[in-house]
Order: C-alpha cells, then sequence, then structure tokens
C-alpha cells in the first residue's frame, strides 16, 4: 500500500470512526415502516421501560405482538382502533396516540430494526444496521 | 473543602500509618465500586485476593491496569467500576488499583505494586495479547445505558424526548449485571424489585410458572445447557414459544450456535432483549456428562439436541 493509499484508508477510517453512532438501550426497536414517508419521526420502542411494568406476556400474548423486529405491521389506524400499541395507549392505561411526540421521537430517516442490542442480522433476523426490514 | 481534608487526610494516613490502616479509604472504595464484582469473580472479574487471577494483569503492568480501571475494557470492566465509582478521583481510582494488587503482592512476588509508570519485573515478557472481544456488536457498559437524548436514535430536537425516562433512573434499582440493560431482569423479578404485570386488566393475575428443567448435551466440548422453564414461564405464556419457535417434544429440535446468532430458536430473543449470548455460562451451567453420571433428578427431563 502506498503513502497516498494509507493515508486515504486512514481518512476513510476516522470518518466511519468519528460518525455519530446510533446506540439505543438495549431492547430499543426504532420503527419506520411509514414514519418517514408521512413526514413525522420515526417510533423509538423502549423494551426496558414496558418490561419493568408489563410482562413479555402481555404484549406477546395477549396484545399479538410478533416476536420479531419488522414483522408487525402497525399503523396509527389500527392503534387508535385499540390494536398494537392501541391496547394500552388509550389514555385509560397509559397516554393516547393524540401525543405523537412522545413516541414518534427518533431522529429522521432512522432504519427500523433493533438498535441496542446485538442484532440478528440473518436471513430472517431483526435486520441489521445494513439491512433494515421496515 | 471537606473533600480536601479528606485527601489531605489521606495522603497523611499513606505517608505514616502502616499499609493496613492506611488502606481504610481504599477498602470503603473497593467495597463501594468494585466489591460486587472483584468479591466473586462475576463475568472473568480478577478476584480480590486470589493470585491466579491477578497474574496476567499484574505482568502486563501496572500502568495498563490504571488505564483499564479508569477507561474500562471490553471484557466488561466497567470505566472507573461503573456508576458506584463515577465521583472518585483518577488517583483515587489508582489507589484503589494499588490496594487491589497489594493483596496478591506478598504470593505473586515483590514488584507487583511498583509504582505508575515504573517497569515491572516481568516487562521483557511480551504483553499478553487483550482478549478478542467475543462480539463486536455488544457495546461496552459504558455506551449504555444513556438517556434518551444522547443515546443516538433519539432526536433530541423533539420536545417529546425530554419527556422519557431516562434508563438508568428506570432501572437503578434493580439487581445490576453486566449484559443488556446492565440488569439481570431474572433475577430483579425474583427479587420483587420488579413487579410487572402479568395481564394488563387484572393487577392481580400471576403468571403459571412451570418448573422443570431441560437438559441439551451439545456434541462440542463446551458444558452441559440447562434450560430453565421457570425463569421463562415467569415472562412469557407457553404460547410465545411453543410450537412455532420450540417443538414441545422431545428431540425434535435441532439448536445451534449458529442459529442463535442469526436470531432463531433462543436468539429470538437471547441478543434482543433478553441476556446476549456472550453469557456462555449462564446456559451452558452444567458439567458436562454430569446428569449421566448421576441418575438425574425427578425434576428433569432430557432432550437430545
Amino acid at each position: 500500500m502506498s503513502a497516498p493509499q494509507r493515508w486515504l484508508a486512514a481518512l476513510v477510517l476516522g470518518l466511519v470512526l468519528a460518525a455519530p453512532q446510533a446506540r439505543g438501550e438495549y431492547g430499543d426497536v426504532v420503527l419506520n415502516r411509514y414514519a418517514d414517508k408521512a413526514g413525522v419521526r420515526p417510533v423509538v420502542f423502549p423494551h426496558w421501560f414496558h418490561r419493568l411494568r408489563f410482562t413479555c406476556n402481555v404484549c406477546h400474548s395477549e396484545g399479538g405482538f410478533k416476536m420479531r423486529a419488522g414483522s408487525n405491521d402497525i399503523t396509527m389506524g389500527e392503534i387508535i382502533d385499540g390494536k398494537f400499541c392501541g391496547m394500552c395507549h388509550n389514555n385509560q392505561i397509559a397516554w393516547s396516540a393524540e401525543f405523537c411526540h412522545r413516541c414518534h421521537t427518533g431522529r429522521p430517516g432512522l432504519a427500523g430494526g433493533f438498535y441496542g442490542s446485538q442484532d440478528p442480522s440473518g436471513p430472517s433476523g431483526g435486520g441489521d444496521f445494513n439491512q433494515r426490514r421496515h | 473543602m471537606k473533600k480536601h481534608k479528606l485527601i489531605a487526610a489521606i495522603l497523611l494516613g499513606l505517608s505514616l500509618a502502616p499499609a493496613a490502616s492506611a488502606q481504610q479509604f481504599e477498602k470503603q472504595a473497593y467495597d463501594k465500586a468494585c466489591a460486587s464484582c472483584h468479591n466473586t469473580g462475576i463475568g472473568g472479574a480478577p478476584k480480590l485476593g486470589d493470585p491466579n487471577d491477578w497474574r496476567v494483569p499484574v505482568a502486563a503492568g501496572m500502568a495498563r491496569l490504571y488505564k483499564s480501571a479508569l477507561e474500562g475494557t471490553p471484557k466488561g470492566m466497567p470505566a472507573k467500576g461503573g456508576l458506584e465509582g463515577r465521583n472518585f478521583t483518577n488517583s483515587e481510582i489508582q489507589a484503589v488499583v494499588d490496594f487491589m494488587v497489594d493483596k496478591v503482592k506478598v504470593a505473586l512476588g515483590a514488584t507487583a505494586g511498583a509504582a505508575p509508570g515504573a517497569a515491572p519485573a516481568g516487562a521483557a515478557q511480551p504483553l499478553p495479547p487483550v482478549a478478542f472481544n467475543f462480539n463486536r456488536l455488544l457495546k461496552p457498559m459504558d455506551k449504555r445505558n444513556l438517556p434518551p437524548s444522547q443515546d443516538g436514535i433519539h432526536d433530541p430536537a423533539n420536545d417529546g424526548t425530554l419527556m422519557l425516562q431516562p434508563p438508568m433512573e428506570g432501572m437503578a434499582d434493580l439487581t445490576r449485571s453486566r449484559f443488556g440493560n446492565n440488569t439481570d431482569w431474572v433475577a430483579s423479578l425474583q427479587g420483587k424489585k420488579v413487579t410487572p404485570r402479568w395481564e394488563r386488566d387484572n393487577p392481580f393475575a400471576e403468571a403459571m410458572v412451570m418448573d422443570l428443567d431441560i437438559l441439551r448435551a451439545p456434541k462440542a466440548a463446551v458444558q452441559d445447557v440447562v434450560f430453565p422453564h421457570k425463569q421463562h414461564t415467569e415472562w412469557l405464556d407457553c404460547s410465545n414459544c411453543h410450537p412455532a419457535i420450540f417443538v414441545p417434544q422431545k428431540g425434535a429440535n435441532i439448536i445451534s450456535m449458529p442459529l442463535i446468532l442469526l436470531g432463531q430458536k433462543c436468539g429470538v430473543c437471547h441478543g434482543t432483549v433478553a441476556f446476549p449470548v456472550s453469557e456462555c455460562a449462564k446456559c451452558h451451567s452444567q458439567k458436562k456428562g454430569a446428569s449421566q453420571a448421576a441418575a438425574p433428578p425427578a425434576q428433569k427431563a432430557t432432550g437430545k439436541p
């Protein structure tokens, strides 16, 4: 490798390392199937916050959330109808869907999938940094 | 002012008193910030007073030990020992490192506690390689539990972001661990430090806990896996795992670490929301062949991989 090439490689590496890293808390899922297109921020769902208050059973068994990032087709219409997030986010158990900016908190343009966790990137994994599913 | 006096007192103590009493501060600091891991050796932390655990780190030199203590290591040592040690100054942390090394100094030979920067006797030997980080996607602990506005995925320009509870606040009272959210959820639940609802509408509903261990003997040279239904059924319904992920039949499930790393089988949760696969011994927890040597207990069912 010649000297200019080395410099270039170092520069690229530096840029990559210096780029702001999306970390998130372990178990954070970003949902951005529709948000960006609709002109709102993506949703960040924090698993840790919810499991402090509810067992997995409540959402993944009673609530019908499939346990795979990207496999739940969640729309605001369904939430307002009391499905998915709307089974609790209805102003009775938790804040209602009118408080947009409490859930739609993600950086615009963020791809969907797990962030804080070690992200399964296999064929049917939850998507990884390069290949998000939604 | 008080702090200055304290430091002055420590320095005075260090210079005058014999080692045992001068180490009062270090002992207290150790108990506060380090003991939870270094007393027991959790996660590979060198145990206090165990020369075998300390031989390699001490041979690598005090400068390197100080650096690991101050900045943390990829193996799991949090910077300054984590939250509890965050308020200690660098020199105080170094003093605690000296205190810990002192405990094994006699066993390792008198050179161990050399002054900072001084070349240890073992300097001629090549430094042991830094252990390869098991999974590059696992983030060092000091990079976790950031408040939403700093975690890189929440938009700090959004009003709602500032309303969200920071992870450190929400999970402050839970049992800490070195993996995942830095929280041991199973231990927290068992210790009633967290009381999540089992059903949405019924605060009195309780999980149907099934106490049945499943033993799996991998072909590879690793410890056998004991799968505890108990800890899983405290959080999950049977239908979360059966039959889609695991066929509820002995011998019917092919499970391998590659599958798990790809997010299948145990990897549906372990690595995303439950403790990650870096914690090998939490699943591979039984000595290989132990169940064949002795008759399996009544509560154990065995499943072939």
